[in-house]
C-alpha cells in the first residue's frame, strides 16, 4: 500500500529525524563517521598503492623484457641458455622469432652503482623488445651498432652527464670494456637506467661463451601457446624453463601477497572499529529516543520503518564517512608512495614512487564496504528498536535488558564453545596460501571474550556487592553486576581494542626478540664486505689471501638464485665456506641436523623454504643446479628472517664437486685481534676502487633493527587509534547509561546522595567496567598474540618465532588504559552531577 | 466510530482477567468518558483498542470500514493507527527534536501527505488551538498547557475517525485543564469524530456525551 507520495512523505520524516539526530549528537556522529572513514581510507590506500606498485613493476619489467609470448631461461641464475638450444628453437615452425639476450650488471667508470647492460641482436629484438631499440647518434665516431659501441637510456645519460660520442669503461669483476656511447634508447621509460649493446660484443667482453641469458620468443600467429609450451617443456634440458606472461604476473602478485593481505586485515580491523562505534552510537541513540520512537510507533510508524530508520541513520553516518575515506585514502596513497615507495616499506619493489590512478569500480567497492560496515553496526540497535514494546516504552522508556536473561550453565557454554572452536581453527593449515583460518581464530577469540564478560561481571561483582561497603560503591557494583546492555557494550569495546593492541605488542615484541637473537647467530664476524651484483674482484681476493692482510679468518660466500616454480619468487642459493660436519656453527638450526646416508650433495634449507615447498630435514630435494637437476639431501632447516621466499645453503666444497664455479660476492672478515681499524684502513682502497660495501656487524644489526622498527611503526599508530576508540566508546556508553538512568540517579539524589557520591559511583562504575574489559582483553590479547606469532606469521610470511610476552609493557598499558578509563568516566559523572534533580523527577510519568 | 464486542484481556501473570465480555459502541461524533478506579484496566483497554496490546478474544472495529484491529498484523495495525486514530496522552509526548509545526505534521507524513501540503493545514490548526505563530518554536520552550494543545492539534490534523485520550488533563492545573478539554471537545465535535476519554475528573466526565465506568465486572 506504499504509494509514491507515501514514500516521499516517509522520506521527509526520515530526513527530519536524521537531521535532528545529527544536531543533538554531533560529537559521537562525527567520530563514528571518522572511524568508518579511516577504515575505508586505509583499505583503499593499500589497494591503490599496491595496484600502482604492481603496475609499475610490470611496466618496468615490460620495458626491459618487452612483451614476448614466452621466455626461455636458466633455472639457476648462475647458469645460461646454450646457443645450440636457441638455434634449435629458432627452427621450430611455431616460433616466429627468438631473440637471444644477455643481461648482466656492470659498473660505469668505477661508479659504485651498478646498471643493467643488455646485449641484444637488433633484428630479432625489433619484433619482441621494441622499447629497447637503439638510436644511433651522428656525434658518435663509430658508425653503426656492429662497431662495438653502447646505447644508454636518456635518464642514464643525464645522470652520468655523458653525451653520445663520449668514452666510458664498463666494469664487471675484473673484466673491463672501454667503449663509447653511440646513441640513446629513445623508447625506454623515463625511470629506466640501462645500457644496450650488440649481443656479440657483450658476449665477447663479459661472456658467457656459446650461451645467452635468455631467449625471448614471439610465436607464429597461428600457434597455440599452451600446447607449444607443453610439447617444448618435454624436450627442454633440465636446467632450462619456459616462462609465459601469466607466470610473471602470478609471481609478481605472490611477491607481496601476504604483506598486502596483512595490511588489508589491519584496514578491516579499522573498519570493524568503525562499525563498533556506529553500533555504540546507534544503540545509545535508540535507547535515548526510545520514548520518541514508541510515540512514532503509536502514531502509526510501522515496525519495518522503525527498523529502517535506525539503519538509515547508520547509512547517514557510513556514506559520508566512506566518501571521506575514499578521498583520504587517495591522499594517503599519494603521500605514502612519495615517502616510502610502492611497498610501504616492505622492501619488495623498487623504491621509485609509482603513479596512483584511482579507478571507478574499486572506489565503488570500498564505498559499499564502508556503508556495509556502518549498516552492520546499526543492525542490532535497529532490531532492538523494532522489537521494543510500544506501550511500555512510551511510559517507562527503553528496556535495558531484552528478554535474553539466560540460565548460568548456558552462559558458560557459549564462551567455552567459542574458545574451543577458536582452538580448533588455529590448528588448520593455510587456505589459498593465506592464514585465513588464523584470522577466523582471532575473530572467534574476540567473540569468546565478549561472550564471557556478563559471566565474569555477574559472579565477580555480584559477590563483591554482598560485602559491607559504603553506599556509592555498593550501587556502582550492583549496577555493573546486573550488567545492563550499556555496560556490556562499553566492556566489549575495551575488550576488543585492548586485545588487539596487546596482541600486536606481543607479536611485534616476540618478533623483535627473535630477530635480535637471530642476528647474533648470523653475524659471527666483526666485518662484512659485499659487492653489489657482480662477483668480488680477483685481485682483492688474492691480496686477502696473502699473509700481510690483517685478517685472522675469512669466509667467502657466493650467491645465486634458482627458479623452482616460475610462478613463485626465486629461491636464493648461498654457496658458503662452512664446515660440512658442523654447519650449526654458522646456521641457526631449528631442528635436527642430519648427515646424508650416502655420498650425496648436502644442503640446508631455510624455514620459509621448508614452509613453502613442504620439504624437511632428512628428505631429498631436486634442485635445478648448474644446468641440470641434482638430487640433494636436506641436512636441516635453519631460521631465516631475511629471505621470505626461501634460501638454500650449500657448502663450497659440494658446489665445486658438482662442477660449479665459485665466484664470491660476500665476505665475512675477522680482523687480527686488536686490529679492526687497521683492517678497515687496509680495505679502504679496494672498496673505493671496486665500489664495494663494508659494514661492521654492529652497524648491520642496528640497521636491521631500525628497518624492523620502521616497518612496524604504522601498527603503533593503529594501536593508539584502537585504544582511543575503545575509551571513547566507554565514555559515550557510560554517559548514555547515566542519561538513561536519570530518574534512578535523581531519586538517589532526592534520597540524600550528594553530588560527590553520585560522581564517585559513576566513576567507580566506569573503572569496574574498564577493569573487566581490560582483564578479558588481556586474556584475549595473549591468545591472539600467540595466534599471530604461531599461526598467522608462519602461514603468511613463513617466519616462525618463540612467543615473548613483554609483561611490563602490557601491564603498564593496561594500567594507563584504566587510568584513562576513569578519566573518561568523569565525563559521564559530570553529566550525572549536572542532572536537574527536580526537573527529572517532575517529568516522571 | 468504534465497535467493541465480547472483548477479553488477561495478563499472563494475573489470576483473573482485567475485563471479559466487554461490549461498547461509540457512534461517529460521540464523546464517551471512561472512568474507573486506578488499576482497573482503563489504559489497557485503550492500548487494546489502538492495537498496542493484544486482547485475548473479541473484536475491535474502527473507522468507516469497520476493520477488526485484533485480526491485523503489526504493520497493518500501525497503518490503521496512522490513518484512523488520534492520540492525546497525559504526558504530552511531543518529539523534542522537531519544531512545533513539524510535530503536528508527523501524522500527515505517516498518512503519506507530501511535506509541501502541510503548511496551510498546520497553520490553520495551530490557530484553532490558540497557538498561532508557535510553528517554528521548539517544544522545550513551551509550557505544559501549550504542549498539550500541540498534542491535540497533532491528534486531529489527519482527521482520524477516533480520538483516544488517556487522562489528557492529568498533568495540568484545573483552569488550564478545563480550557484544554473544552478545546478538545470543540474540535472533536467540529470534525465529527468519535472519542474515548479516560479521566479521573468528574468535571471532565460531565462535559462528555456519555459516561461509562469500568469495573472488574464490566462496563456500566
Ligand atoms: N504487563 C503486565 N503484566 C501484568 N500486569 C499488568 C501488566 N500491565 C499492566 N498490568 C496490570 O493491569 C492492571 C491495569 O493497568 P492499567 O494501566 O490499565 O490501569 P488503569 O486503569 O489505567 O489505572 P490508572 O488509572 O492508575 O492509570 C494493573 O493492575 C496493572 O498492574
Ligand atoms: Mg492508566
Amino acid at each position: 500500500m506504499i504509494t509514491a507520495g507515501n514514500r516521499s512523505a516517509l522520506g521527509t520524516l526520515a530526513w527530519w529525524l536524521i537531521r535532528a539526530q545529527f544536531r543533538s549528537r554531533r560529537a559521537a556522529t562525527l567520530l563514528s563517521m571518522l572511524a568508518i572513514g579511516l577504515g575505508v581510507a586505509l583499505g583503499y590506500a593499500i589497494h591503490l598503492i599496491n595496484d600502482a606498485a604492481l603496475a609499475d613493476f610490470a611496466r618496468a619489467m615490460k620495458s626491459v623484457q618487452g612483451d614476448p609470448d614466452a621466455v626461455i631461461a636458466a633455472r639457476d641464475s648462475a647458469g645460461s641458455v646454450p646457443l645450440a638450444d636457441i638455434n634449435q628453437l629458432a627452427r621450430d615452425p611455431a616460433v616466429l622469432v627468438v631473440a637471444p639476450v644477455i643481461e648482466t650488471r656492470v659498473r660505469i667508470d668505477d661508479s659504485p652503482i651498478p646498471v643493467s647492460l643488455i646485449g641484444l641482436d637488433v633484428f630479432s629484438a625489433a619484433a619482441v623488445m621494441p622499447q629497447l631499440m637503439p638510436r644511433h647518434d651522428d656525434r658518435a665516431v663509430l658508425d653503426n651498432i656492429f662497431a662495438g659501441g653502447v646505447y644508454a637510456s636518456p635518464t642514464l645519460l643525464e645522470r652520468l652527464g655523458l653525451r653520445p660520442g663520449d668514452a666510458l669503461t664498463l666494469v664487471r669483476g675484473e673484466q673491463r670494456w672501454r667503449t663509447t656511447i653511440s646513441g640513446d634508447l629513445p623508447a625506454t621509460h623515463p625511470d629506466e637506467q640501462l645500457l644496450v649493446a650488440d649481443i656479440a660484443w657483450v658476449q665477447q667482453r663479459f661472456g658467457p661463451a656459446e650461451a645467452v641469458s635468455e631467449g625471448r620468443v614471439r610465436l607464429a600467429p597461428d600457434a597455440d601457446l599452451s600446447t607449444w609450451r607443453t610439447t617444448l617443456a618435454q624436450r627442454l634440458p633440465a636446467g632450462l624453463l619456459i616462462r609465459a606472461a601469466d607466470d610473471d604476473s602470478a609471481r609478481l602478485s605472490n611477491l607481496s601477497r601476504a604483506y598486502r593481505v596483512n595490511l588489508n586485515v589491519l584496514a578491516l580491523v579499522a573498519l570493524l572499529t568503525g562499525a563498533f562505534l556506529v553500533f555504540a552510537t546507534q544503540l545509545t541513540a535508540v535507547a535515548q529516543r526510545s520514548t520518541q520512537f514508541a510515540l512514532l510507533g503509536v502514531l502509526g510508524l510501522s515496525p519495518r520503518m522503525r527498523l529502517l530508520q535506525v539503519l538509515l541513520e547508520g547509512l547517514a553516518i557510513g556514506l559520508p564517512g566512506s566518501l571521506l575515506g575514499l578521498s583520504l585514502g587517495y591522499i594517503l596513497a599519494v603521500a605514502f608512495t612519495q615517502l616510502l615507495g610502492g611497498d610501504l616499506g616492505g622492501g619488495y619493489f623498487s623504491d621509485s614512487a609509482p603513479l596512483i590512478v584511482p579507478a571507478l569500480v574499486p572506489a565503488l567497492a570500498f564505498l559499499a564496504l564502508g556503508c556495509l560496515a556502518s549498516l552492520t553496526g546499526a543492525f542490532y540497535p535497529a532490531y532492538l528498536n523494532r522489537t521494543q514494546a510500544l506501550a511500555q516504552a512510551l511510559t517507562s522508556g527503553f528496556s535495558q535488558r531484552p528478554a535474553a536473561i539466560v540460565a548460568s550453565p548456558s552462559r558458560l557454554a557459549l564462551p567455552a564453545l567459542l574458545a574451543l572452536a577458536a582452538f580448533a581453527l588455529a590448528q588448520l593449515p593455510p587456505l589459498f596460501e593465506l592464514p585465513l583460518a588464523g584470522y577466523a581464530t582471532i575473530a572467534l577469540v574476540l567473540a569468546a571474550g565478549i561472550a564471557s564478560a556478563p559471566l565474569l561481571t555477574q559472579t565477580m561483582f555480584g559477590w563483591l556487592s554482598e560485602r559491607p561497603l559504603p553506599a556509592p560503591q555498593r550501587i556502582a557494583l550492583q549496577n555493573v553486576a546486573q550488567a545492563p546492555l550499556m555496560a556490556q557494550v562499553a566492556a566489549s569495546g575495551l575488550i576488543v581494542s585492548f586485545a588487539l593492541t596487546a596482541s600486536m605488542v606481543i607479536m611485534v615484541s616476540s618478533f623483535r626478540v627473535a630477530v635480535d637473537h637471530w642476528l647474533d647467530h648470523v653475524l659471527p664476524a666483526p666485518l662484512y664486505l659485499r659487492s653489489k651484483a657482480t662477483p668480488l674482484p680477483q685481485p682483492l681476493l688474492d691480496a686477502l689471501a696473502t699473509p700481510d692482510a690483517p685478517f685472522a679468518r675469512i669466509e667467502r660466500m657466493a650467491t645465486a638464485s634458482l627458479t623452482l616454480d616460475p610462478r613463485r619468487p626465486k629461491v636464493a642459493l648461498l654457496v658458503r665456506e662452512l664446515e660440512r660436519d658442523n654447519p650449526a656453527a654458522r646456521l641457526p638450526f631449528t631442528g635436527p641436523v642430519l648427515t646424508p646416508p650416502v655420498a650425496m650433495p648436502l644442503v640446508w634449507i631455510s624455514e620459509p623454504m621448508h614452509e613453502i615447498y613442504r620439504v624437511g630435514a632428512g628428505e631429498t630435494l631436486r634442485l635445478p643446479l648448474l644446468g641440470r637437476e641434482v638430487d640433494v639431501f636436506v641436512g636441516g632447516v635453519w631460521r631465516d628472517y631475511a629471505r621470505q621466499f626461501g634460501a638454500v645453503v650449500i657448502s663450497r666444497d659440494d658446489y665445486l664437486s658438482l662442477g660449479g664455479d665459485f665466484q664470491p660476492t660476500d665476505l665475512a672478515l675477522w680482523p687480527l685481534p686488536g686490529q679492526q681499524s687497521v683492517a678497515v684502513a687496509w680495505l679502504a682502497p679496494p672498496i673505493e676502487r671496486y665500489g664495494l660495501e663494508l659494514a661492521d656487524s654492529a652497524a648491520i644489526r642496528e640497521l636491521s633493527l631500525s628497518i624492523f622498527d620502521k616497518s612496524f611503526a604504522v601498527t603503533y599508530a593503529l594501536e593508539a587509534a584502537a585504544m582511543l576508540i575503545g575509551l571513547f566508546g566507554l565514555a559515550v556508553t557510560l554517559a548514555a547509561s547515566v542519561w538513561l538512568r536519570a530518574r534512578e540517579l535523581a531519586t538517589l539524589a532526592a534520597l540524600g546522595f550528594d553530588r560527590r557520591m553520585l560522581s564517585t559511583a559513576v566513576m567507580l562504575e566506569g573503572a569496574l567496567i574498564a577493569g573487566v574489559g581490560l582483564l578479558i582483553g588481556l586474556g584475549c590479547g595473549v591468545a591472539i598474540g600467540s595466534v599471530l606469532t604461531h599461526v598467522v606469521n608462519p602461514q603468511a610470511f613463513h617466519w616462525r618465532m618463540p612467543l615473548a610476552i613483554p609483561w611490563p609493557m602490557v601491564v603498564a598499558g593496561a594500567a594507563i588504559t584504566l587510568a584513562a578509563a576513569v578519566l573518561a568516566s568523569r565525563y559521564a559523572a559530570r553529566q550525572a552531577t549536572r542532572l536537574a534533580v527536580a526537573q527529572v523527577l517532575a517529568s516522571a510519568q | 466510530m468504534l465497535l467493541l464486542a465480547n472483548l477479553e484481556k488477561r495478563h499472563a501473570t494475573a489470576a483473573r482477567p482485567l475485563f471479559s465480555g466487554l461490549a461498547l459502541t461509540v457512534a461517529a461524533g460521540e464523546i464517551v468518558a471512561l472512568v474507573g478506579e486506578s488499576g482497573v484496566g482503563k489504559s489497557t483497554l485503550l492500548n487494546c483498542i489502538a492495537g498496542l496490546e493484544n486482547a485475548d478474544s473479541g473484536s475491535i472495529r474502527i473507522g468507516p470500514q469497520a476493520v477488526d484491529i485484533a485480526k491485523l498484523d503489526e504493520s497493518a495495525r500501525a497503518a490503521l493507527r496512522a490513518r484512523n486514530i488520534g492520540f492525546v496522552f497525559q504526558a504530552f509526548h511531543v518529539l523534542p527534536t522537531l519544531t512545533v509545526a513539524q510535530n503536528i505534521a508527523v501524522p500527515l507524513l505517516l498518512c503519506g501527505v507530501p511535506a509541501k501540503e502541510h503548511g496551510r493545514r498546520t497553520r490553520a490548526l495551530l490557530e484553532r488551538v490558540g497557538l498561532s505563530g508557535f510553528g517554528p518554536r521548539w517544544p522545550a520552550s513551551l509550557s505544559g498547557g501549550e504542549l498539550q494543545r500541540v498534542a491535540i492539534a497533532r491528534a486531529l490534523i489527519h482527521q482520524p475517525a477516533l480520538i483516544l485520550a488517556d487522562e489528557p488533563t492529568g498533568n495540568l492545573d484545573p483552569r488550564t485543564a478545563h480550557e484544554i478539554l473544552a478545546l478538545l471537545l470543540e474540535r472533536v465535535r467540529e470534525q465529527d469524530v468519535s472519542a474515548l476519554v479516560v479521566t479521573h475528573s468528574q468535571q471532565v466526565a460531565s462535559c462528555c456525551d456519555r459516561i461509562l465506568t469500568l469495573t472488574p465486572d464490566g462496563l456500566s
